[in-house]
C-alpha cells in the first residue's frame, strides 16, 4: 500500500480498527452504526420496562411492582422509547444512508456529527443513571407541571429528566443543522431536489421539524429548572404562574415530535415498496409535498392534546379542524403506497412484509387518531387506554414496523451479508401477532373506561381478560425480537454475501460495494433520474471502480479523526449534570466545553 | 414490466386523492356546525381561584353534595393528592361516595388544591382536567340507575390509582 502522508495526513488506513478509532471517528457510516447499536440497546431497555409494566397489570390488584416502581417504569418507558430509541434509530439510518443516497462522501460537518452522537449517548446515560441514584423520573413522559415542581417532586428525579432531555435536545439540534446543510449543499451532480429518494426528503422535513420544535421544549425545561432551583414561579398558580403554560410549550414541541418519529418511517417505506413491487413509487411528487404539508400542519395542532383543559369552543374547533386536515396528506401517502403495490410484481421478502404491515397498522392508528380529533369524542377517550392503543398503533405499528423494515432492507448494505429470510419471516409473524394481541384489546378496555397510567385496577369491570391478552402479546413481541438479534448475530458471520445490490433497487446507495468503502464513492456519481440504477444500469458514471479499496488509491481526501467532539460533548453533559450534583461540576463542565470547542476550532486541517 | 402510461397514472391519482380531500372537508364542516350552530361543546373553565385558599373560598369551604332544586343537585368537589374531597374537610375517608335519585341533574364544581387532576365519570360526558387555580364546571343528567365509577384520569403521582369514587344513582 502506497501512502502519501504529506497529501493525505492521517487518513491513511482503509479500515481503522480498535476502540480508539471508534471514539475518534468522524465517518458518518460509523456514527450511524454507533447510533443504531446504542439506540437498539435503549430500545431493549425500554422494552423490558414495558414488560414489567405489563406484568404488573396482568391481574387486578397485582403487587409485582410497588406503585413507585411502576410509576418510574411507565415514565421511563415513554421517555426512553421516544428520545432514546425511535429518534436515534431514525438518526442511525439518517447518518448512514442519507449521504450515500445523495451521492456524498460525508456530511457537511463530520465532527459536529460525532458531537451529536456523543451528546446523545451521554444524555441517555445521564437520564438512566437516575435508576441507581435516588430513583428514576416518576411523573410521566409529558411531565405535567406542577407535579414536577420541587414541592411535589422534592427528589432529584425531575432534575435528571429535565437535564437529560435538555442535553438530548442539543444532540438533535446539532444533527438537524448538520443534515439540513448536507442535504442542501452536498448532493451529487444531477441530484436535484426532486430526484432525491423519498427517505431523504422525509428526513429533510424531519430535520426542519427538529430545528423548529426543540426550542419550545428547551424553553419549557429551562423555566422548569428555574422553578426548581431558583425559586421562580412559571408553573405555580398560587404565585401567579400557570400550569397550563407547561402543557402548551410541551405540546408545541410534542406534536411535531410525533411527526419527527414517524416521517422517517414514511420515507423508508416509500423507498422499500418500489424496490419489491418492481415499479416506481406511485405519485412521487405527492409523497414529497404531502410530507412537507405534514411538517407544516404538525405545528398548528398541538392543543388537541389539551381539549380536557377547557379552552372554549373557538380554540377547540380550530384545533379539531387543523387536526383533521392532517388526515389529508397522511391519507395521500397511504394511497400512494397502495398505488405502488397495485399491479406490482411484489416479492414478499422480509422488508416488504414489514413495510406492508406498516401500512395496515398505521391506517388503524391513523383512523383512531381522527376519531379523537373531534373534541366531544375525545372527551370519551382522553387519558383512557384507547389513547394508549392509538399511539402505539402509530409509533409501534408505524415507526417501529417501518424501522424494522428498514433494518432488514439496509442491514445487508451495512453488514455486507444478507439476513436469514426464514428467521426474518418468523420475526415478522411473531411481531405482527404479538403487537396486535397487545394493543388491539386496549381499544376495548379504553372505551370501557380503564384509565391509563394506573398502577393497578379493581376487578369486576370486565378488564381482566383483555389485560391478560395484552401481557401475553407483549411477551410475544419480546420473543420476536430475540429472533431478530439471533438473525443479525448469525448472519454477520455466515450470511450469504450481499453484493452491491441484493434487492435490485434503484437508488444510489446500492451502486457501491457492501459494506461501502470509507470514502463511499470513488468518483462522484452523475444522477439523471429518481432511480438511477434502474434507468441506467450500465452507466459508467454510477459505478465505483472495484479495484480501489483505500482512499488514497481512489484519490479521495477524507476528514481526520478527532477526539474533540467527544471531549466537548462530555463538557456539555457535565455542565448539565452539575445542576443535579452541584454547581462546581457545571463550572468544570463549562471549562471542558470551552477547551474542547476551541481545540476543535483550532485543530489543523491535514 | 411494462409501465402504465402517464395519463392513466394521473387519472388514477386524482381518483384516489379527491375523495381523500372530500372526506376531511365534510368532517370539518361537521365540526363547525356542531360547535357553533348546535352548541355541542366540551366543558370549560368557569372561574379562577387561589389554590392556597381553597378551604376558605366558597363554595369549596363546604365541599359536598347538596340539593338546589327539584331533581337538581350541586356536587362541590376538591381534588387533592390523592383523593376526592366531597365532604367536610375533616372527613378523612379516601373513597368518596355520592348518592342521587334517578333522573337527577348534577352540576359538578371542581377545583384542585395541588397538582393537576382529572375528573372522569364512566358512561357520561363528564371529563374535565382539574387544574390548580381554575374552577371547572359541568352538568350531567343521570337517568339510568347504577353505580358510576369516577376516577382521577390525569396522572397525579404515587397514589394516583387510589383516587376514585362512586356515584350511586338510585
Amino acid at each position: 500500500m502506497t501512502v502519501n502522508v504529506g497529501q493525505l495526513g492521517h487518513a491513511v488506513a482503509a479500515k481503522p480498527t480498535g476502540l480508539w478509532s471508534w471514539l475518534t471517528t468522524v465517518d458518518h457510516k460509523r456514527i450511524g452504526i454507533l447510533y443504531g447499536v446504542t439506540a437498539f440497546i435503549f430500545f431493549l431497555i425500554g422494552g423490558i420496562e414495558a414488560l414489567l409494566v405489563r406484568m404488573q397489570l396482568f391481574v387486578p390488584g397485582a403487587t409485582v411492582l410497588t406503585p413507585d416502581q411502576y410509576n418510574q417504569l411507565f415514565t421511563m418507558h415513554g421517555t426512553t422509547m421516544v428520545f432514546l430509541a425511535i429518534m436515534p434509530l431514525n438518526a442511525a439510518f439518517l447518518n448512514y444512508f442519507v449521504p450515500l443516497m445523495i451521492g456524498a462522501r460525508d456530511v457537511a460537518f463530520p465532527r459536529l456529527n460525532a458531537f451529536s452522537y456523543w451528546v446523545f449517548l451521554f444524555g441517555g446515560l445521564l437520564m438512566n443513571l437516575s435508576f441507581v441514584i435516588g430513583g428514576a423520573p416518576d411523573f410521566g413522559w409529558f411531565g405535567y407541571a406542577p407535579l414536577t415542581e420541587r414541592q411535589f417532586s422534592p427528589e432529584l428525579r425531575a432534575d435528571f429528566w429535565a437535564i437529560g432531555l435538555q442535553v438530548l435536545g442539543i444532540a438533535s439540534l446539532a444533527a438537524s443543522f448538520n443534515f439540513i446543510v448536507t442535504i442542501i449543499n452536498m448532493r451529487a451532480p444531477g441530484m436535484t431536489l426532486m430526484r432525491m429518494p423519498p427517505f431523504v426528503w422525509m428526513q429533510f422535513v424531519t430535520q426542519w421539524l427538529l430545528a423548529l420544535a426543540l426550542p419550545p421544549i428547551a424553553v419549557a425545561l429551562i423555566l422548569l429548572i428555574f422553578d426548581r432551583h431558583f425559586s421562580t414561579n412559571f408553573y405555580l398558580s398560587e404565585w401567579g404562574g400557570d400550569p397550563i403554560l407547561w402543557q402548551h410549550l410541551f405540546w408545541i414541541f410534542g406534536h411535531p415530535e410525533v411527526y419527527i418519529l414517524i416521517l422517517p418511517a414514511f420515507g423508508m417505506v416509500s423507498d422499500i415498496l418500489p424496490t419489491f413491487a418492481r415499479k416506481p413509487l406511485f405519485g412521487y411528487t405527492f409523497v414529497v409535498y404531502s410530507g412537507i404539508a405534514i411538517g407544516f400542519l404538525g405545528f398548528i395542532v398541538w392543543a388537541h392534546h389539551m381539549f380536557a383543559t377547557g379552552m372554549g369552543p373557538v380554540a377547540d374547533s380550530a384545533f379539531a379542524i387543523a387536526t383533521m386536515l392532517i388526515a389529508i396528506p397522511t391519507g395521500v401517502k397511504i394511497f400512494n403506497w397502495i398505488g405502488t403495490l397495485w399491479l406490482g410484481q411484489t416479492a414478499y421478502k422480509t422488508p416488504a412484509l414489514f413495510a406492508v404491515a406498516f401500512i395496515a397498522m398505521f391506517i388503524i392508528g391513523g383512523l383512531s387518531g381522527v376519531m379523537h380529533a373531534s373534541p366531544p369524542a375525545d372527551l370519551q377517550q382522553t387519558d383512557s387506554y384507547f389513547i394508549v392503543a392509538h399511539f402505539h398503533y402509530v409509533l409501534f405499528g408505524g415507526a417501529i414496523f417501518g424501522i424494522t423494515a428498514g433494518a432488514y432492507y439496509w442491514l445487508p448494505k451495512i453488514l455486507g451479508r444478507m439476513l436469514n429470510e426464514r428467521l426474518g419471516q418468523i420475526h415478522f409473524w411473531l411481531m405482527l401477532i404479538g403487537f396486535n394481541l397487545t394493543f388491539f384489546p386496549m381499544h376495548f378496555v379504553g372505551l370501557n373506561g380503564m384509565p391509563r397510567r394506573t398502577y393497578t385496577y379493581p376487578a369486576g369491570f370486565g378488564w381482566e381478560l383483555m389485560n391478560q391478552l395484552e401481557t401475553i402479546g407483549a411477551f410475544i413481541i419480546a420473543i420476536s425480537f430475540l429472533f431478530f438479534i439471533y438473525n443479525v448475530l448469525v448472519s454477520m458471520r455466515s450470511g450469504a454475501i450481499a453484493g452491491n445490490n441484493p434487492w435490485g433497487a434503484g437508488t444510489l446507495e446500492w451502486s457501491i460495494p457492501s459494506p461501502p468503502p470509507v470514502y463511499n464513492f470513488a468518483t462522484l456519481p452523475v444522477v439523471r433520474s429518481l432511480y438511477p440504477l434502474w434507468d441506467g444500469p450500465n452507466d459508467s458514471r454510477l459505478t465505483t471502480p472495484a479495484a480501489s479499496t483505500t482512499p488514497e488509491e481512489a484519490h479521495v481526501h477524507l476528514p481526520n479523526p478527532s477526539y474533540w467532539p467527544l471531549v466537548t460533548a462530555f463538557g456539555v453533559t457535565l455542565a448539565g449534570a452539575g445542576i443535579i450534583f452541584g454547581f462546581v461540576l457545571t463550572g468544570i463542565g463549562i471549562l471542558i466545553l470551552l477547551a474542547g470547542a476551541y481545540s476543535w476550532a483550532l485543530e489543523p486541517a491535514s | 414490466m411494462q409501465r402504465p402510461d402517464r395519463m392513466s397514472i394521473y387519472i388514477y391519482e386524482f381518483a384516489w386523492i379527491l375523495p381523500s380531500i372530500a372526506i376531511p372537508v365534510a368532517m370539518i364542516v361537521a365540526i363547525a356546525i356542531s360547535a357553533f350552530a348546535m352548541g355541542i361543546n366540551v366543558q370549560g373553565v368557569t372561574g379562577r381561584i387561589d389554590p392556597a385558599r381553597v378551604n376558605e373560598t366558597p363554595p369549596f369551604d363546604r365541599p359536598g353534595l347538596r340539593q338546589v332544586g327539584p331533581n337538581r343537585y350541586e356536587a362541590v368537589i376538591v381534588a387533592e393528592i390523592w383523593r376526592w374531597v366531597a365532604a367536610t374537610p375533616d372527613d378523612k375517608s379516601r373513597r368518596v361516595e355520592l348518592t342521587v335519585p334517578r333522573g337527577s341533574e348534577v352540576t359538578f364544581i371542581v377545583t384542585s388544591r395541588d397538582v393537576i387532576h382529572g375528573l372522569k365519570i364512566e358512561n357520561t360526558d363528564v371529563n374535565m382536567m382539574i387544574i390548580p387555580g381554575q374552577i371547572s364546571r359541568t352538568t350531567a343528567r343521570f337517568d339510568i340507575p347504577g353505580d358510576y365509577l369516577f376516577v382521577c384520569h390525569e396522572y397525579c403521582g404515587t397514589g394516583h390509582h387510589f383516587m376514585y369514587g362512586v356515584l350511586h344513582v338510585e
